[in-house]
């Protein structure tokens, strides 16, 4: 059982307004860029932690990298960004240039008072700024100090860079992907980014739990590739014992049949159909209607079903094409089949049971941002206790600049003004971005058709947001 | 000995298969106690799953759930019998953690849904991980990796959008869903300290993978496109991506490689024949930036043509030593074998009493303080059985017999 009396986590002389999540009373400086570590993040945010993102002015080109609402970048498209929004929501920003020194003493400042820090810095970076490990622990020997990058502090690979899509690759998990006469591939965007936050998350909890049994902090060793490889672990023990790797088989299971996407009626529409036994089998016949083709003996039990594939989704798929993919999961589901229509992005977001579940969120932005509101993606787990939820719209650069230094760090008016006449703390990236002219509403449809066109998009909804109930 | 840092937590793993055996794995790995319950007889249906030791079918040489087991006590428990149900509310009384993959409303009808084991234990933390949660329309459908990665929204963006959708051939929709599982679960207990209670977490798998997917419903939700998987492209250079980002045949196998150098630096075509020792064929516009967006295919063709007679790990080292962003494909053979994970101690060798000694993956990430460590092997299947009901519980050894004898354990 946990030691009740372990250490208090709330001694740090802040009050804490909402008690209501799960981590309320921590916080968290996230020094870290691009996907895996602010999804960590994010997590850590919507859970009640106090996060404290540090941006660096200079180089905060994931703040423009990706989607606009409408497509229009505005006048601080750095501000706009949907691309950082989903990945930021939660948390409080200040944006210190750490190349000057004031602002390292605002770094440190904020190490003194926090529970964790988060970096994905390369390796060195931290140090040259005086923010290695040994000299922050002489600041707070409490401090959790989490350490994320590709390949880890040591090993011969540990300088090479790597990010999370490269890392389905390197991690093993293409060797099972992809169209089985073309080579792997990749799936599913980046996949290894957010899994790779969650388990920073799950090391990041580890290290304070040590916290709370022995009053100290230490330094988190996480690497990206090694949690990739952890989830082929099956797969490697079967190279150690048989002498066995990967095999591409598209969308087909080892030994279930059948298993794989059947198309459906109307354009690039299907269905996920995954039979486990046989049960499940002779109910799908039952539903096809009992044709003559299943009474072969090459469907007749489940290993000749499986050797047979090539025959056997044939057939399926002429049954399933005479169907809309959610009617057809809706009359499989029912009769306990597994199955799953393939949604698209809209689908998802319009889903009955994701509805139901409440599953995304919307969050709306302060007036002047003129970003109205946007729904995104809630947490897959629900807690009964204590509700994860969005808890601040993400922010825009700076944003907390003077909150942080005032409220959390008791600097005075004129201290502050000092560090913006600095450049030690800013509003604005430095340099400032050349603003794109304007697209006109004609240029935007026919970059959006020609995209249609392309296939790249599937299509485009001038009603979204009404469709999503965003105002 | 260095304790782990969960070594003051009992974790009851009443869960198979996948997703619930590698969230209580993890907790194990960190040092918490974690006992596996199997149902007499099969146990945990991996453990007919293969692959298996030597290719030999038997429920002790299941290398799946010998990767997912170790660091557990394994013991048998019937939650269909009254002896049974009863030890099960006596674990749950010493218990911190139960994570349960049942289907919403099995336990309940059993006596034992999260209000009746909350009862015994209010302090308990109860994780239930489904296909769709415990709440909502879809909560009695059944589920499968591919029905995840179709209903989240990610095989509808990944493949050819000539061809089928594709999901991942390997599951590791279950993989991140137990990684999920275990974050929720650990803040859970971090919560009890200030809240002074338990709490049941309700985990869809489904979810997990919508979760993971952010990038197009973000995009919909900013501009109504909807997105979709990229054509097919002959030069086979943008599969799987929209610039030179996908998977390049090489001599002896595939790399990623890509025009990224360093954080959000991209490299002309120029510095990329540098990079690969063909500086013969610069022209002087590929000095130039590339704009963003597809590759032509005259580029594409000149990119596949210098890879070509590159080795994989060749190029992969080459090319990240120089900064680039770059990957390599390797198989279960190369990772079983690299010299980086075994450097970094990802490698651990296990003693099993059927299997032998076997080396297997082990530590995800290091806490210099309270590490990761094999403390046991994978369990047999009721290995435990007489430390845990007549050590732990108190049970009389002709007690533990009659359990046995009325199909309890």
């Amino acid at each position: 059982m946990i030691n009740l009396s372990g250490v208090n986590t709330l001694d740090k002389g802040f009050e804490v307004s909402v008690m209501d999540g799960p981590l309320s009373g921590l916080r968290i400086i996230d020094s870290t860029t691009v996907y895996a570590m602010p999804t960590a993040m994010y997590i850590l945010g919507d859970m009640g932690a106090e996060v404290i993102k540090v941006e660096n002015p200079v180089a905060s080109r994931v703040r423009a990298a990706s989607v606009f609402p409408d497509n229009d970048p505005g006048e601080k498209p750095w501000n706009r960004d949907g691309g950082f929004h989903r990945l930021h929501r939660s948390k409080y920003s200040i944006a210190l240039n750490l190349k000057q020194p004031e602002a390292v003493e605002v770094f440190k400042d904020l190490v003194r008072t926090s529970d964790v820090l988060a970096e994905n810095n390369r390796p060195g970076v931290m140090a040259r700024l005086g923010l290695d490990y040994e000299s922050l622990y002489e600041l707070n020997p409490r401090l959790v100090y989490f350490s994320f990058s590709g390949f880890g502090q040591t090993g011969p690979w540990k300088d090479f860079q790597g990010i999370g899509r490269m890392f389905e690759l390197t991690s093993g998990v293409s060797q099972f992907t992809g169209y089985p006469e073309e080579g792997p591939r990749r799936v599913g965007g980046a996949w290894f980014d957010p899994p790779n936050g969650w388990m920073a998350v799950f090391a990041i909890l580890s290290a304070l739990h040590h916290r709370n049994l022995t009053g100290n902090g230490q330094r988190v060793d996480f690497s990206m590739y090694q949690m990739g490889v952890a989830t082929v672990g099956d797969a490697i023990l079967d190279y150690i014992a048989n002498g066995r790797n990967g095999q591409i088989m598209g969308n087909r299971h080892p030994f279930l049949a059948p298993y794989g996407a059947y198309p459906c009626k109307g354009e690039d529409q299907w269905i996920a159909i995954a039979i486990e036994n046989d049960k499940q089998w002779l109910e799908l016949c039952r539903l096809m209607g009992s044709p003559l083709w299943v009474k072969s003996d090459k469907f007749s039990d489940g290993l000749s079903r499986w050797h047979n594939q090539d025959e056997l989704d044939h057939h399926v798929g002429a049954w399933t094409s005479g169907y809309y993919h959610t009617k057809l999961m809706t009359l499989l589901s029912g009769a306990h089949i597994p199955s799953g229509a393939v949604m698209t992005a809209e689908e998802v977001l319009t889903d009955s049971h994701m509805k139901e579940r409440k599953f995304f969120e919307e969050v709306t932005f302060p007036p002047k941002s003129r970003m109205g509101s946007r729904v995104y993606t809630g947490s897959p787990w629900k807690m009964s206790q204590t509700p994860s939820y969005i808890r601040r719209p993400p922010p825009d650069l700076g944003e907390h600049n003077e909150f942080i230094l005032t409220e959390m760090l008791g600097r005075s008016k004129s201290q502050i003004d000092e560090l913006y006449s600095l450049g030690a703390i800013t509003k604005e990236p430095v340099p400032l971005p050349k603003p794109e002219p304007k697209k006109s509403e004609a240029e935007l449809l026919a970059i959006k058709e020609k995209e249609v066109k392309d296939g790249t998009l599937a299509g485009y909804d001038p009603d979204y947001k009404s469709k999503l109930g965003m105002k | 000995m260095t304790k782990g840092a969960l070594h003051n937590f009992r974790v009851i793993d009443l869960s198979s298969y996948i997703a619930g055996p590698f969230c209580a794995r993890l907790f194990g790995d960190y040092g918490a106690d974690v006992v596996k319950v199997e149902h007499p007889g099969a146990g945990d249906m991996a453990r007919s799953f293969g692959p298996f030791f030597k290719d030999d079918p038997h429920p002790e040489k299941s290398l799946l759930f010998l990767y997912l087991n170790y660091n557990k006590r394994g013991i048998t428990l019937n939650l269909n019998n009254s002896s049974g149900r009863k030890l099960f509310k006596e674990l749950i009384k010493s218990a911190d953690v139960l994570i349960e993959d049942f289907d919403p409303g099995y336990l309940e009808e059993r006596g034992l849904g999260y209000g009746s084991l909350a009862a015994v234990n209010p302090e308990l933390v109860m994780t239930s991980i489904t296909p769709f949660g415990q709440t909502g329309p879809y909560k009695n459908y059944p589920g499968s990796h591919i029905v995840y990665e179709a209903l989240g929204g990610v095989m509808y963006t990944s493949g050819a959008s000539d061809r089928a959708p594709l999901a991942h051939g390997h599951p590791q929709s279950l993989y991140i869903g137990g990684v999920s599982a275990s974050h929720s679960t650990s803040a859970a207990l971090f919560a009890r300290n200030q809240i002074g209670c338990g709490q049941h977490v309700d985990v869809s798998l489904t979810e997990v993978v919508a979760a993971h997917h952010t990038g197009p419903t973000t995009r919909y939700a900013y501009t109504g496109e909807i997105e979709r998987r990229a054509p097919h492209n002959e030069a086979g250079s943008a599969k799987g991506g929209a610039h030179f980002e996908g998977v390049i045949p090489v001599k002896d196998g595939f790399v990623g490689a890509t025009f990224q150098r360093g954080a959000g630096r991209r490299g002309t075509l120029a510095d990329y024949l540098r990079l690969v020792g063909r500086p013969d064929l610069l022209k002087p516009e590929y000095e130039e930036s590339l704009p963003a967006g597809r590759l032509t295919d005259e580029q594409d063709q000149l990119l596949l043509s210098v890879l070509k007679d590159w080795g994989k790990y060749e190029y992969f080292t080459t090319a990240a030593s120089e900064s680039w962003v770059a990957a390599v494909v390797q198989n279960s053979g190369d990772l079983a074998n690299n010299p980086h994970l075994h450097e970094r101690g990802f490698y651990t060798e296990m003693k099993h009493p059927i299997v032998g000694k076997i080396q297997i993956p082990g530590e995800i990430f290091r806490l210099p303080e309270s590490s990761f460590k094999l403390r046991y092997p994978t369990p047999l299947l009721g290995e435990h059985n007489i430390e845990m009901y007549c050590g732990d519980l108190g049970y009389s050894r002709e007690d533990l017999v009659r359990l046995h004898q009325l199909g309890a354990v």
